[in-house]
């Protein structure tokens, strides 16, 4: 029987069982005065109710800030935050950048080669020379 | 011309008026999916002991391969536009997902039906799916990262992986010529987002040319996480309307590790 070391109890896996989404918040940030904010005032009066309406599970906040770029901000459960700018963007493309937000994951943006990663042991084990049957070359 | 005040009390507006009028398929669906897995996790305790795990199921000549089948039971008491759904059957018939239909019954050779007990009784499994012609070893529980964007999926939709090559367990492999039959296995994927790879600049050159092209690409890649990987049983098999046959050339078999 080999030693074997302390096992964590749990490990976070979201949507193996129950799932949520990992977008928590989205801020969005207008100028009344600024030309850049004019598609992110039409997008506030058009697009917005509804956009909550569809996803009652994300807190919305809208606020003012002046003499800036209109912006949006997504914050998300594990604690990261994603701004993105949306200067001269026209309603559509603002809705695009929403739903972008809303699907991140949060984590920050990597590399990945590997398709599948995985917290499980391996099925088969690992291959040992001394056990199993011998097998003629 | 847009006020603080009016923007909160739209905001308002939008709060107390968002339960209400949930009437889009997304979250619809979110939560009859939420609820398909917890019927299935609860169901598939009893299913080790008893042999009639599935008693509502027909024992039709064509079987379904989805024991979740659209259910034609509409609760008299729900009201579509002030409840949110809590079950499968408060979600319109045309909303729900679509069952495959097959024109034969699923086949399976006697040598089959006796060494399956052997690869169900030994957990875990890992099955590899096929998707886009590329393998993918999962278990359950693991993070898929797909190599593309998958068209037409939200986050939290459930999908099925039907096309596997191989099934298998510690001491046990079942393979597929080419694939298994999807009736004889249950895969399940949760959708759970959408993620980027952060922004590649390649400079392209030309010879004798000083400008540098700057290539940029950025590309988006679906994120799923592996619900179950789970094997039928022979009784279930039996139930859904399997069929035992002699021998047939291009059945899938069940190698038992060397």
């Amino acid at each position: 029987m080999p030693l074997r070391g302390i096992r964590t109890s749990t490990a976070a896996r979201n949507g193996a069982g129950a799932f949520i989404l990992q977008c928590k918040r989205l801020d969005f940030h207008y100028c009344n005065w600024a030309g850049s904010s004019k598609g992110m005032v039409a997008f506030l009066e058009k697009t917005l109710p509804t956009f909550a309406r569809e996803n009652p599970q994300i807190e919305i906040r809208v606020s003012p800030r002046p003499q800036k770029h209109p912006l949006i901000k997504g914050l998300y459960i594990n604690g990261r935050e994603k701004p993105v700018c949306v200067r001269n963007m026209e309603p559509h493309e603002i809705l695009k950048k929403a739903n972008l937000l809303k699907e991140a994951s949060g984590e920050k943006l990597k590399r990945v080669k590997k398709p599948v990663t995985s917290l499980n042991e391996s099925v088969r084990g690992i291959w040992s020379p001394y056990h199993g049957d011998l097998r003629g070359v | 011309m847009f006020s603080r005040s009016a923007l909160r009390s739209l905001a308002s507006e939008m709060r107390w008026t968002a339960p209400s009028t949930i009437s889009s398929a997304a979250p619809l669906q979110q939560r009859a999916c939420l609820h398909q897995s917890a019927s299935l996790m609860n169901s598939q305790q009893p299913q080790s002991q008893s042999t009639s795990s599935h008693p509502e199921s027909p024992l039709s000549a064509t079987p379904r391969a989805q024991d979740t089948q659209p259910k034609n039971v509409k609760a008299s008491t729900f009201d579509e536009n002030t409840m949110t759904p809590q079950t499968r059957a408060h979600v319109p018939i045309a909303k729900q997902p679509v069952a495959p239909t097959f024109t034969s019954p699923l086949k399976v050779t006697k040598s089959l039906m006796s060494q399956l007990p052997h690869l169900v009784g030994q957990k875990p499994h890992y099955v590899v799916a096929q998707l886009h012609a590329r393998p993918y070893l999962l278990t359950e529980g693991d993070h898929i990262r797909l190599p593309f964007l998958m068209p037409k999926v939200k986050a939290g939709d459930i999908l099925r992986f039907n096309r596997a090559s191989a099934l298998g367990s510690r001491d046990f492999t079942m393979k597929g010529s080419p694939t298994i039959d999807e009736r004889i296995y249950e895969c399940r994927v949760r959708v759970t987002g959408v993620d980027s790879e952060p922004l590649r600049i390649k400079e392209k050159t030309k010879r004798r040319q000083r400008h540098v092209k700057q290539a940029k690409s950025k590309h988006r890649y679906t994120l799923m996480r592996v619900m179950d990987v789970r094997v039928k049983t022979p009784d279930e098999l039996l139930a859904e309307g399997a069929v035992v046959v002699d021998e047939s050339a291009d059945s899938s078999v069940i190698e038992p590790r060397s």
